[in-house]
C-alpha cells in the first residue's frame, strides 16, 4: 500500500528540486506532528439513491472510499458525482425537496443512524466547496478557528499553534503569517480556497470532501493545492468530485465514473477502480469514451 | 435616383475632414447651445401664443413652453444628428427633467423648515418647557417634548427592533410552518393605516382598559407600524447572506442557531442596523396615532407610563394652529429640529453600517 502510494507519487512526477520542495518537507513534518500519525477512516456507501422531489438523480450507487486515498469522482455535468459528495457527509438534505435511501458508513458506523448527531457527521466529514467561501466578516486566523467555535468542539491545542498547522498543512501559511488578521475576503481565489482547506483542517476531520476544489481557480493555485492534498491524504480519506481529467489522473489513487446514460435517467456508477488502472485500461467502453474526451 | 439614395444614407457631415472619435452620448458646447437655442425659441413661442390669444397663467405657460422645448430640441438634434442621438438626448432632458422636479420639493422643504426655523433655535428652545410661558415671552421651548419623543421612540424601538428581526429571521432562516402565515400577516400590517393602529390602541388600552392617556400607549402604536417596515427590511437584508455561507458554517458542523448568531447576523449587520434605524426614523415623525395616545402637554412629564406626555409631532401640530405669530416660529423650530433629529439617525445609520473593517486593511 505504502509502496503503491510512493510509486503513483514518482510517477506523477512533481518536479522535486522546486522552490517549494523544502517548504512541503517542513510542513510535512509538522503536520506529522499535529496529528501523530492518526489512522484515517474508511468511507463506505452502500447502494445510495437519491432523489430531489420525484426525480431520481442517483441509482444504487456503492463505493468504498479507503483510508489514506484519494478517491475521485468524475463523469459528464449533471450525473450526480455532486449529489453523492453531499451525501456523504449529510449536506444533501438541506435542499428541502430531497430524499434517499442506502446507507454510509463511517468505520462501520451509520452517518444516517442514531449513534450520530448531524453536527457530530459533519465534523468527522469536513468539506471544501466548489467557490471559495471563507467568512468575510471574519480574520484569516478567525476564519481557521471557525469550526471550533462554530461546532462548539474544545480544543485542547494551543490556537496559535492550530492555526499555524492548519495553515501550513494547507499550504497557506508562508502565505499569510504575516497578517493574519487581515480579513479572509483579502485573499486572492486560490489563497481563499486554501484558506477554506485550513479551516476544514482545523477541527481535524477523518475525511475531506472537495467538490470541484479548483474549478475557479488558476493552474498555479490548482498545482499547490493538488500537491496540498497529496500530503493530505497521509492523514485523511480524501475524496474529490473533478471535471478535470488530468487532475483525477495526477491526484487519485481510486476513481469512479459516474453517467447519466439517457436524459431524465438517474446517474449510475459505471465503473471504478485503481486510477491507474481506469486510465489505462478501462474496462467499460463508456469510460474510454469519456477519459478520452469523446463526450462531456 | 443615385443621389437620392445618396442623401438618405449619408450620416452627419463630420465636422473635421478625418474621422473624428465619436460617442453618441457626447456632449460638447454645441449641444449645450441646442438646448439653449431650443429653451429660447420655445420662450418666444410661448410668448407669441400667449399674447396672441391673451391666456395667461404661469403654469400653464411652463406647460406650453416645456412641450415646445421638447418638440423643438428634438426636431434640431434630429436634423444635426439623425434619430438616434435625438432620441437618447430627449430622453435625457426628459429624464433630467423629473429626476430635477422630484428634487426640488425636497430642497425646497429644507430650506423653508431651515429659515422659518431659525428663529427660536437657541438653548432655551432645548431647555425650556411650554408650562408657564405666555405667547409673546422670551425662551419657552420645547423640553418636554423631546423627551417625550425620545421615550416613546426609544421605549418602541426598544421592544419592536428585537422582534421584527426575530421574526424576520423565523422567516428567512427557520422557515417555520408558520412561515407563510406569518408573511402575510406582516405584509398586511405594513398596509396599516397609522391612525387606525392609534384607533385601536386609543379604544382598547385607553379607554376599555381604562389606562388613560400615556406615552407608553403612543409606543404601543408605534410598535405595531414599527414591526412590519422593520422585519421587511430585515428580511432583505438576511436573504443577500450567500447561501454557500450558510453551507460553509453548516459543513463544519454548527448547529442552525450558531450558523445564523454567528455566520449570518454578523455578515448582514450592517443591513440590519440600516434597517433598524431607518424604521426609527419613520416612527419619529408618527403624529396621527399619538393624537390618540399621548394626547400632548404643555409640561414636562418624565414618566412614560402614566399621564399624558408631549412629543415633537404633537409640539408642532398644536402650535402651528394657534393664532400667535411666536407660537407658529415656534412649531418651525419644533420642525426643524425634527428632521435634525432625523438627519442624526440617517447619520448614525451609515457610520454603524460602515463594516469597521475594510476589506484590506
Amino acid at each position: 500500500m505504502n509502496v503503491d502510494l510512493t510509486d503513483l507519487r514518482t510517477e506523477l512526477s512533481r518536479d522535486p528540486g522546486g522552490p517549494t520542495a523544502d517548504l512541503i518537507a517542513a510542513e510535512m513534518a509538522d503536520a506529522h506532528a499535529a496529528t501523530s500519525a492518526r489512522p484515517a477512516s474508511a468511507l463506505v456507501a452502500d447502494s445510495v439513491s437519491a432523489w430531489f422531489g420525484s426525480r431520481k438523480v442517483l441509482e444504487r450507487v456503492s463505493l468504498a472510499m479507503r483510508p489514506n486515498e484519494v478517491t475521485a469522482l468524475i463523469g459528464p455535468s449533471g450525473c450526480g458525482k455532486s449529489t453523492f459528495l453531499r451525501i456523504l457527509n449529510r449536506m444533501h438534505e438541506l435542499v428541502p425537496s430531497a430524499s434517499l435511501s442506502g446507507t454510509v458508513t463511517l468505520d462501520g458506523v451509520d452517518i444516517y443512524g442514531p449513534q450520530l448527531r448531524v453536527t457530530e457527521t459533519r465534523l468527522k466529514i469536513g468539506m471544501v466547496f466548489q467557490k471559495p467561501n471563507p467568512f468575510p466578516t471574519m480574520s484569516i486566523e478567525e476564519n481557521v478557528l471557525s469550526g471550533l467555535k462554530l461546532s462548539g468542539s474544545k480544543s485542547t491545542i494551543d490556537k496559535r499553534q492550530l492555526v499555524e498547522s492548519s495553515l501550513r498543512r494547507a499550504g497557506l501559511w508562508e502565505e499569510v503569517k504575516t497578517r493574519l488578521n487581515a480579513l479572509g475576503g483579502a485573499l486572492s481565489g486560490g489563497q481563499q480556497q486554501r484558506l477554506c482547506i485550513a479551516r476544514a483542517l482545523a477541527v481535524s476531520p477523518d475525511v475531506l470532501l472537495m467538490d470541484e476544489p479548483c474549478s475557479a481557480l488558476d493552474p498555479m493555485s490548482t498545482r499547490i493545492i493538488e500537491e496540498t492534498m497529496r500530503e493530505l491524504v497521509q492523514q485523511v480519506t480524501i475524496v474529490i468530485v473533478t471535471h478535470n481529467m488530468q487532475q483525477a489522473a495526477r491526484v487519485s489513487d481510486q476513481c469512479a465514473f459516474f453517467l447519466v446514460e439517457k436524459m431524465e435517467e438517474p446517474g449510475r456508477v459505471v465503473e471504478a477502480g485503481a486510477t491507474a488502472q481506469l486510465f489505462g485500461s478501462p474496462r467499460d467502453q463508456r469510460t474510454a469514451d469519456y477519459i478520452q474526451g469523446r463526450f462531456g | 435616383m443615385i443621389e437620392m439614395e445618396d442623401r438618405t444614407t449619408t450620416h452627419p457631415e463630420p465636422r473635421e475632414p478625418e474621422d473624428p472619435p465619436t460617442r453618441t452620448r457626447q456632449f460638447q458646447l454645441v449641444d449645450g447651445a441646442e438646448i439653449v437655442g431650443a429653451a429660447v425659441s420655445a420662450a418666444a413661442l410661448t410668448w407669441l401664443l400667449f399674447s396672441a390669444v391673451a391666456w395667461n397663467g404661469a403654469f400653464g405657460a411652463v406647460l406650453i413652453w416645456y412641450v415646445a422645448f421638447i418638440v423643438i430640441y428634438r426636431s434640431i438634434a434630429q436634423a444635426v444628428h439623425g434619430h438616434l442621438v435625438a432620441t437618447d438626448r430627449v430622453m435625457t432632458v426628459v429624464l433630467a427633467t423629473g429626476a430635477s422636479l422630484a428634487f426640488i420639493p425636497l430642497v425646497m422643504i429644507i430650506i423653508f423648515v431651515v429659515t422659518k426655523g431659525l428663529k427660536y433655535l437657541n438653548i432655551a428652545f432645548f431647555t425650556d418647557t411650554l408650562e408657564s410661558v405666555g405667547p409673546q415671552d422670551k425662551g419657552g421651548g420645547a423640553f418636554h417634548s423631546i423627551v417625550g419623543t425620545l421615550e416613546q421612540v426609544g421605549l418602541a424601538a426598544a421592544v419592536a427592533i428585537p422582534l421584527a428581526i426575530m421574526t424576520a429571521i423565523y422567516l428567512n432562516e427557520v422557515k417555520g410552518p408558520m412561515a407563510r402565515g406569518v408573511r402575510f400577516v406582516i405584509d398586511s400590517m405594513s398596509g396599516l393605516p397609522s391612525i387606525v393602529a392609534g384607533l385601536f390602541v386609543y379604544s382598547f388600552w385607553v379607554v376599555e382598559l381604562g389606562k388613560g392617556f400615556s406615552g407608553f400607549a403612543g409606543s404601543m402604536a408605534l410598535i405595531v407600524l414599527f414591526i412590519p417596515t422593520v422585519t421587511r427590511a430585515s428580511e432583505e437584508m438576511l436573504r443577500i447572506v450567500p447561501d454557500s455561507l450558510r453551507e460553509a458554517s453548516l459543513a463544519l458542523g454548527a448547529p442552525q442557531w450558531k450558523t445564523v448568531l454567528r455566520v449570518v447576523l454578523p455578515n448582514a449587520k450592517s443591513g440590519l442596523i440600516s434597517a433598524a434605524i431607518l424604521g426609527t426614523a419613520r416612527a419619529i415623525g408618527e403624529t396621527a396615532p399619538m393624537v390618540l395616545t399621548v394626547l400632548g402637554s404643555s409640561a414636562l412629564n418624565w414618566n412614560v407610563f402614566d399621564k399624558n406626555q408631549d412629543d415633537l409631532p404633537l409640539f408642532i401640530l398644536k402650535l402651528i394652529r394657534s393664532p400667535n405669530d411666536a407660537q407658529i416660529a415656534r412649531a418651525w423650530t419644533g420642525a426643524l429640529v425634527l428632521v435634525m433629529l432625523v438627519l442624526v439617525l440617517f447619520t448614525l445609520a451609515r457610520v454603524l453600517g460602515r463594516d469597521r473593517r475594510k476589506a484590506d486593511r
